[in-house]
């Protein structure tokens, strides 16, 4: 399979990259590790007349922990995410550990994966349920972006077409806090997901009141979203069954799944409730062992 | 934009080549250094019969541009064997009888073999997962986990 | 079983192994001709339209581009896979029938250029009613797809053995129930390609990825209106067949009038998307059976109807549709069956051959059956089928002879292999256990058109300084191990070391092999080779008779040695003469036997090259009826499987754990290889069973025509799979073999439907069993 024809630059900077992106506008495209953008190329998606290969920019990668945040570069791979490490908060690794193939995830990066914003993108549903924020260099300087918010459609965010993701910050990981990942597909390897759901789960002291909970939804919106009502429903609440399949109840509610070839809307609707209830229990449990490794 | 030369090191030889911007690692390899080993099943990243070695890491060189290659160390399928003598993966893919149609094993193995430098006894989960970008149609894999098996007690042996 | 052999029945590596796991092994991709052109398609984005016109100008005019073709330019030749169904043409006449039907073709100086030129065609269409079911293709007043084939039926079949209504009359339980299944495609990972080219000797040399080098040769030569003789096909290693490589592709075609046209070579190859477009994979079946039994269990009767989506060209489907009836005739004994089979045109790419031909979605509902039989009648499934099974010996309804039937051993084997009697009834909720049974031809028993030709012609040359022998096969390695199967055959039949055969294969210019499908090389391959291979033997000890001065019925080899028996014998003139032929040589034959080495030197020396032939076609088979060669064979592999899963009941997702596998190949010829068959075509059945479904939108485009999501089982979706290999002895095999190809998979799928029926109570009667389509069904029967 032939890519069509495009120039290529590395750039050695940010800026330099930013000024790059100003000049060219939409005619030139920002490339990570290539396993989304090289495949649109192929298959005629996407036709642009520059590649600007992100991968010499210092600014993107590293990972940084820092007065309870820690910032992770956008050129982060999935597997390097996947096996983790002390930033690398337990839900990510699940998720990022969950696309794909190893070869893929070798080359994934998780400023690519909040850039194309699949519905069901493994990278993106636990940052959100992570309650991170994506920093955008453009033009006029970076910004801070919540997730819940950034995501307007597939393929499509609140980042401008001049602009770059370069890093994403979260709460370094703590305890008392755990997540769940619960992915559903055909196959147990290099499936794109039927639905999947990432819990987050934050424990008061005593290790048993729901203090903050967000459950991000894949494959059953036209991007990844969250479920307020799963949400409401939990904090505040004892951490058990009850609250757990109110809001497993309330994210199905919530979920807008659609008929596809993959799956009927009626079907995802009910896994969201069962993955839901899946992954609560999963964080809990993460949340808890934390917490008594800590006491 | 013309051809550009870059620079890598393949298979432990520093090598030039002219490439074209659009010029996929897959065709660099196989068209410009003649190294055919190298398979193309797909060219979208669900195979993994283009699979590579990029500085220790497994890749589907489909889709990783020739110019991403500029100074990297790339290991493909004719660099495993030292002269006539087979690699001990190579080996025991061929002793185990992992290998029908054979256009999935050179991508089979170089993921096996990064599984070993970074694992060198993986349970058979660990084998499953290493593998699980490799498709093969013909053997059903059962013969291809025994094969890595085999290597890996082998290769600690040694 | 085993016999007294020195090669056949060991695990022998196979000759092919080496190279292909250092990269050397040679891919149509990896072969390179000066001068090369670059081909490109046109296919119809359109499932079903009449073309009003075609304007190449625009594309002919791009610079690089050096010839399009379109159907002006070739002869109208129809063609196909049954002479009886030659429904092709290589391009477009008037009319497109599916997303993907051909309509011209570029050569250019590079692929970019005739893939643009390609784009440049303009086509212009007039939209006719798509046809996308069976429902919607048999409905009133629906167009014909094809003029010769009214009401869009390509094929009926209504056969009955027996008086099936009398039957059911007497039975004490009547079990009814129907299957839907999904189109297949055959994922090889090695996508369809080709180089052609002219050579000096003004042949037209096509270079192709195929499974059967003398059908692509007959189609070519037919279709260009060359002789067989201006016609080479040559094959290279095959990345994986399965069924669909089985017929000239229209990429075979075009690459041959373009290399004509152009003088030079034209390389073709099928991108990914394409192989789902040009298809030629399992068909999608619909089935329903009525079974009658005695209260005691016995079988007495089948009436089953078969209906087969078969896109827009017959293909295989001719054979598939037989093929979907003949195969129940056994492994049961069945006295009565009816069989009413159907195949219809859509407007989709056409069906073909896949692993299994015909068999497998038939045998799954048959065994599905059986299994709630049993239970109605309160019995062990594994008695009801003991019960009814046929003997070695035994003929079915349809006259297919049993030669050799290993069935029973099977069965015990993998009843004892898995744990059957301790796990079946005794397993936790989630978790189920279920077996079944199936059997397939060793090789297909007339050739696809008719012709009293040889199904298979060898020759082996034995090296002139005695080193060893070259087998000249015009068989397909296709990744199924023939070359090693050959080796190990023409080595034994010889009496040398399976180090000492090369093979030679894949070339119409060695001689006649129809090819690799129907499970036909090990047996109809391997019984030529054998004839050759004691051909050559003769040869050489009728001259070792004749210089030794003793009679012939006293010499033998062995391992590579002369044995003589009776007194000693002076062989010392022969020896000398060698030593001093190949003074300098450090590896001189010494010792107290003569070796193979000096014997075939000294018959090259008194003959000149040594080479001897062997040929092979099947007895007469089979009964009188209309389409009784379908489902003949010389032998009949069997097998018997046990799968193990466990259900997830809130997703509906099934994990196979386990599978006990045993499959009766007569004799291995090389075990491993054996086992090699049997796990992959687990892995087969394991993916049509749970994952594999090609789908199209209301347009009749493939929604789904990727690996990626066209889902093939990973490593992490296979169970562990415990193999039984089970040797009967054919009497009509070479070295009692017979097939292990096809018909390891035939009980896969019905033994994991048996499996999760025991798990959840569910009679699924739909493949693949998505989590979707578990979940619904779990969560009827709760509502029920
Ligand atoms: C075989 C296969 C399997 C896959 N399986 C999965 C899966 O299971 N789950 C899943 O979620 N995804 C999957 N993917 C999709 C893909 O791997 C992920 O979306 C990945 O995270 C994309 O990252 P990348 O670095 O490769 O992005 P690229 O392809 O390099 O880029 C993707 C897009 O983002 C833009 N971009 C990238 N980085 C930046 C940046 N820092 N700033 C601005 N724009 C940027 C690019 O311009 C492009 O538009 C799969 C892909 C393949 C080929
Ligand atoms: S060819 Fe690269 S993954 Fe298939
Ligand atoms: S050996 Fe054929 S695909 Fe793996």
């Amino acid at each position: 399979m032939l890519l069509p024809s495009f120039d290529y630059y590395r750039p050695q900077s940010l800026p330099e990259a930013l000024s790059l992106l100003g000049e060219m506008g939409e005619d030139a495209r920002p490339l990570a590790g290539g396993t989304d953008l090289l495949v649109n190329l192929k298959l005629k998606k996407l036709a642009p007349k520059v590649l600007l290969d992100l991968g010499g920019l210092e600014e993107l990668k590293g990972n940084r922990a820092d007065d309870g945040l820690v910032s992770l570069g956008a050129l982060d791979t999935a597997s390097r995410l996947a096996s983790g490490g002390p930033e690398v908060p337990g839900l990510l690794a699940m998720g990022a550990g969950a696309l794909g193939s190893p070869q893929v995830r070798n080359r994934a990066t998780l400023g690519g994966n909040l850039v194309t914003a699949r519905p069901a993108a493994d990278i993106c549903l636990p940052l959100l349920a992570l309650g991170a924020k994506a920093v955008l260099a453009g033009p006029n300087g970076e910004r801070e972006v919540a997730l819940d918010g950034y995501f307007k459609g597939p393929g499509y965010t609140v980042k401008e077409a001049g602009e770059i993701l370069t890093r994403v910050i979260l709460d370094a990981p703590r305890p008392g806090v755990g997540g769940g990942y619960q992915k559903l597909g055909l196959r147990q390897a290099m499936e794109i997901a039927l639905v999947n759901v990432a819990a987050h789960l934050e424990l008061e002291d005593d290790g048993k009141t729901v203090a903050l909970a967000r459950v991000a939804l894949g494959a059953v919106a036209p991007f990844p979203m969250l479920s307020p009502g799963a949400a409401s429903a939990l904090i505040g609440k004892p951490a058990q069954e009850t609250c757990f399949s109110e809001a497993a109840e309330a994210a199905a509610a919530e979920a807008r799944p659609i008929d596809d070839h993959r799956g009927s809307a009626a079907y995802r609707r009910d896994m969201v409730r069962t993955l839901t209830l899946r992954a609560l229990r999963q964080a809990l449990s993460q949340a808890q062992g934390n917490q008594e490794a800590q006491a | 934009m013309s051809k550009q030369a870059i620079i890598l090191t393949v298979n432990g030889v520093a090598r030039q080549a002219l490439v074209e911007p659009n010029q996929t690692l897959t065709s660099l390899l196989r068209d410009e250094l003649g190294l055919t080993g190298t398979k193309h099943g797909c060219g979208v990243g669900d195979c993994g019969c283009c699979t590579v070695i990029l500085d220790g890491e497994t890749v589907n060189s489909c889709l990783v541009l020739a110019m991403q290659a500029q100074g990297r160390e790339v290991t493909t399928i004719e660099g495993l064997a030292k002269g006539a003598e087979l690699h001990p993966l190579q080996q025991a893919f061929v002793d185990a009888g992992a290998i029908q149609c054979g256009f999935c094993t050179p991508g089979m193995i170089l993921s096996a073999k990064a599984l070993l430098d970074h694992t060198p006894q993986p349970t058979r989960e660990e084998i499953t997962k290493g593998l699980s970008g490799n498709l093969c149609r013909c053997t059903g894999y059962e013969k291809i986990v025994e094969a890595v098996q085999d290597a890996a007690g082998k290769m600690s042996e040694a | 079983m085993s016999g007294n052999f020195e090669v056949i029945g060991s695990r022998a590596p196979r000759k092919d192994a080496p190279n292909k796991s250092t990269g050397k092994a040679r891919y149509i991709e990896d072969i390179k001709f000066p001068g090369e052109l670059a081909g490109a398609l046109l296919q119809s984005p359109q499932a079903h339209a009449k073309i009003k016109r075609i304007d190449i100008s625009r594309a002919q005019a791009l610079p690089g581009v050096v010839a399009v073709i379109t159907a002006q330019d070739v002869p109208d030749v129809k063609y196909g896979v049954s002479p009886a169904r030659y429904d092709e043409t290589l391009f477009a006449v008037d009319r497109v029938r599916y997303v993907g039907d051909e309509i011209a073709a570029v050569a250019a100086e590079d692929l970019a250029t005739a893939q643009r030129a390609v784009e440049f065609i303009e086509v212009e269409y007039e939209p006719l009613p798509v046809l996308l079911t069976v429902e919607q293709a048999t409905a009133e007043g629906a167009p014909w797809l094809h003029e010769q084939f009214p009401d869009n039926v390509c094929a009926q079949v209504e056969q009955e053995f027996g008086d099936v209504e009398a039957a059911f009359a007497g039975c004490d339980l009547i079990q009814e129930g129907s299957f839907f299944s999904k189109r297949q495609d055959g994922a090889f990972i090695e996508p369809n390609q080709c180089v052609a080219l002219m050579d000096s000797d003004g042949v037209l040399n096509l270079h192709s990825s195929t499974q059967v080098p003398h059908y692509v040769q007959r189609t070519l030569a037919m279709v260009t209106g060359l002789n067989m003789s201006k016609v080479r096909v040559v094959k290279p290693y095959v990345g994986g067949g399965f069924g669909p490589k089985a017929s000239a592709t229209p990429i075979d075609l075009a690459a041959g009038f373009l290399a004509m046209k152009t003088g030079r070579p034209v390389r073709m190859a099928y991108t990914r998307e394409q192989v789902f477009l040009f298809s030629r994979a399992r068909h999608g079946f619909t089935h329903h059976m009525k079974i009658g039994v005695k209260k005691d269990g016995t079988l007495m009767a089948l009436d089953h109807r078969a209906t087969l989506d078969g896109g827009a060209y017959s293909s295989f489907g001719i054979a598939t549709v037989y093929y979907a009836g003949s195969l129940l005739g056994g492994p049961y004994k069945l006295p009565n069956m009816r069989y009413h089979g159907l195949r219809v045109f859509t407007n989709k790419p056409a069906c073909g051959a896949q692993r299994g031909h015909g068999g497998v979605i038939a045998r799954a509902l048959f065994e599905q059956q059986m299994d709630v039989i049993a239970e109605r009648l309160g019995m062990d499934p594994i008695e009801l089928r003991l019960k009814n099974m046929m003997e070695t010996g035994d003929v079915t309804c349809n006259d297919l002879a049993m030669s050799s039937l290993g069935m029973r051993e099977c069965i015990e084997a993998v009843k004892n292999g898995s744990g059957w009697d301790q796990k079946k009834g005794k397993l936790p909720k989630g978790k189920g256990i279920g077996m079944a049974c199936g059997f397939f031809v060793s090789g297909a028993g007339y050739p696809i058109y008719r012709s009293e030709t040889y199904h298979c012609t060898i020759m082996i040359k034995a090296d002139e300084d005695g080193g060893g022998i070259v087998v000249y096969t015009a068989s397909a390695e296709i990744g199924q191990g023939s070359e090693t199967t050959m080796a190990m055959i023409a080595a034994e039949a010889v009496g040398i070391p399976y180090e000492q055969v090369r093979v030679k294969s894949g070339d119409t210019d060695f001689g006649i092999d129809l090819g690799a499908y129907s499970s036909r090389t090990t047996l109809m391959t391997g019984h030529a080779t054998k004839e050759a291979g004691e051909n050559l033997k003769a040869m050489i000890l009728e001259t070792l008779a004749q210089e030794l001065e003793i009679d012939q019925s006293r010499l033998d080899i062995k391992n590579g040695l002369i044995k003589i028996s009776g007194d000693p014998v002076d062989f010392s003139a022969i020896r000398i003469g060698y030593i001093k032929e190949h003074r300098g040589w450090q590896d001189q034959p010494s010792g107290d036997e003569l070796t193979f080495r000096e014997a075939a030197r000294l018959a090259y020396l008194r003959r000149g090259t040594l080479v001897s032939t062997g040929k092979y076609k099947p007895p007469v088979l089979g009964g009188k009826y209309k389409g009784a060669a379908v489902g003949t064979s010389p032998a009949y592999g069997c097998s018997a499987q046990v799968a193990e899963v466990s259900v997830d009941f809130e997703t509906g997702q099934i994990k196979v754990e386990r599978i006990t596998d045993a499959h009766d190949c007569g004799q291995a010829v090389n075990l491993t290889s054996v086992e090699a068959q049997m796990q992959g075509s687990v892995s087969m059945g394991l993916g049509e069973a749970l994952f594999e479904e090609v789908k199209f939108d209301g347009q009749g485009r493939i929604l789904n025509p990727s690996l990626g999501e066209y889902h093939i089982p990973t490593v992490m979706d296979m169970p562990e799979t415990k193999c039984i290999v089970v040797e009967s002895g054919e009497p009509n095999g070479p070295f009692g073999a017979k097939e292990v190809g096809e018909g390891a998979i035939m009980p896969t799928i019905p033994a994991i439907l048996n499996a999760v029926r025991n798990a959840t109570g569910l009679v699924l009667d739909e493949t693949p069993l998505t989590p979707e389509r578990v979940y619904l069904a779990i969560k009827k029967q709760k509502g029920a």
